[in-house]
């Protein structure tokens, strides 16, 4: 086989070219798919972010701090201007007071629902069911709705507290309670007989018993003396719903 | 020879990155590089070949071409059926780049030790 020398550079060169191509290409498109997709790189991005959201939180929850003393100063210069409104007012307290509008305190309890430390082993059961070792919404709807059933006056978790209009609800990681994200662990506060209460929660094959079973450390339940629950922070206004008339009401 | 082999590489890496501007779909870059990985490894071979004095040029593309797209294809099957076939590709034509990278390496350390000798 008799090749010319120039045809076989020619060719070398070709290759060597297509070569460098491929590489060049491969390279590229690796280094776009690194940059491109979320993790790592972007973390401190995300964090700052959030630390920002944050803040903005904080600022518009003041505001709706200061605009609800407004509101009461308003009501208390109201109240005090006529005299027959003192009545009203007593009656205004009552309705806040059940909408959970007011801070409150009183005997109550403490129950910490968090998720289980333990490292999944082996053919045991976390492996199997891994969300039997987190706390979900329905533990908190349970637990929320026990302690209702038990009398209990005023309940919040992680100082969010629960009205006739709270959602609990998963969303991935976390759980809304009134539009707020947290995550474990649940702090649950309510005001009611504390003996009633716990023995409420701790009925066999009650709110906590399912969760007990899986980890005892995920729960931690005690009666307090004093209980203060702050009143509910979120928004009160009603878009839809309008009150009707005594006597349009419908028998 | 291989100066006309880094001129082409250099080129077309100066090419690809500079250049051309194609956006290839992201499940295709792993097959993009394998066959990037079979052609270094004809690339070698070819150097290898043409120090012996047996570099076909027919050989030499037909290999080029070849390993390239099987590489490509063991990869795509791998994933279809759940095997990482890939790394099939990845040990042989890794090895492959040594050996043939020794055997140059060699070739050159005997062409100086025998141009010492006469010198």
């Amino acid at each position: 086989m008799s090749e010319n020398r120039l045809y076989q550079k020619v060719v070398f060169f070709a290759i060597w070219l297509v070569v460098g191509m491929l590489l060049g290409l491969a390279f590229k498109e690796q280094t776009r798919i690194r940059t491109a997709e979320l993790p790592s790189a972007r973390l401190p991005e995300l964090a700052r972010a959030y630390v920002q959201e944050k803040q903005a939180n904080a600022a518009l929850e003041e505001q709706i701090r200061q605009l609800r003393q407004r509101i009461n100063e308003l009501e208390t210069a109201f109240a005090s201007g006529a005299k027959q409104a003192e009545v009203l007012s007593k009656s205004l307290e009552e309705a806040k007071l059940i909408a959970g509008l007011l801070d409150v305190e009183g005997p109550g309890i403490e129950l910490v629902l968090r998720d289980s430390t333990r490292k999944p082993t082996g053919e045991s059961l976390e492996q199997l069911l891994p969300e039997l070792y987190t706390i979900h919404d329905y533990d908190l709807l349970r637990v929320v709705n026990e302690l209702r059933q038990a009398g209990a006056e005023a309940i919040s978790i992680n100082g969010q507290r629960i009205v006739a209009t709270t959602g609990i609800r998963c969303t991935g990681p976390v759980v809304y309670i009134n539009d707020v994200k947290m995550a474990s662990p649940f702090v649950i506060h309510a005001i009611g007989d504390p003996k009633t209460l716990i023995g409420a929660l701790e009925m066999p094959g009650g709110a906590l018993s399912d969760i007990k079973s899986v980890d005892p450390k995920m729960v931690e339940l005690r009666a307090l003396d004093k209980v203060r629950i702050p009143a509910y922070s979120g928004p009160t206004q009603f878009r839809y719903a309008r009150p009707v008339p005594p006597q349009e009401v419908q028998p | 020879m291989i100066a006309v082999g880094v001129l082409g590489l250099v080129l077309g890496v100066l090419i690809a990155t500079l250049a051309l501007d194609i956006s290839l779909p992201s499940e295709w870059a792993a097959y993009l590089s394998l066959a990037a990985l079979a052609g270094l490894d004809t690339a070698f071979g070819g150097w290898r070949a043409s120090l012996e004095g047996r570099f076909h040029t027919d050989v030499f593309i037909s290999g080029f071409i070849v390993n390239a797209l099987l590489a490509a294809l063991l990869a795509y099957l791998g994933d279809r059926i759940g095997v990482d076939l890939f790394l099939a590709a990845v040990v042989t034509l890794g090895g492959r780049m040594f050996l043939n990278l020794s055997l140059i390496r060699r070739y050159y350390l005997n062409q100086l030790a025998l141009r010492r000798q006469r010198g």
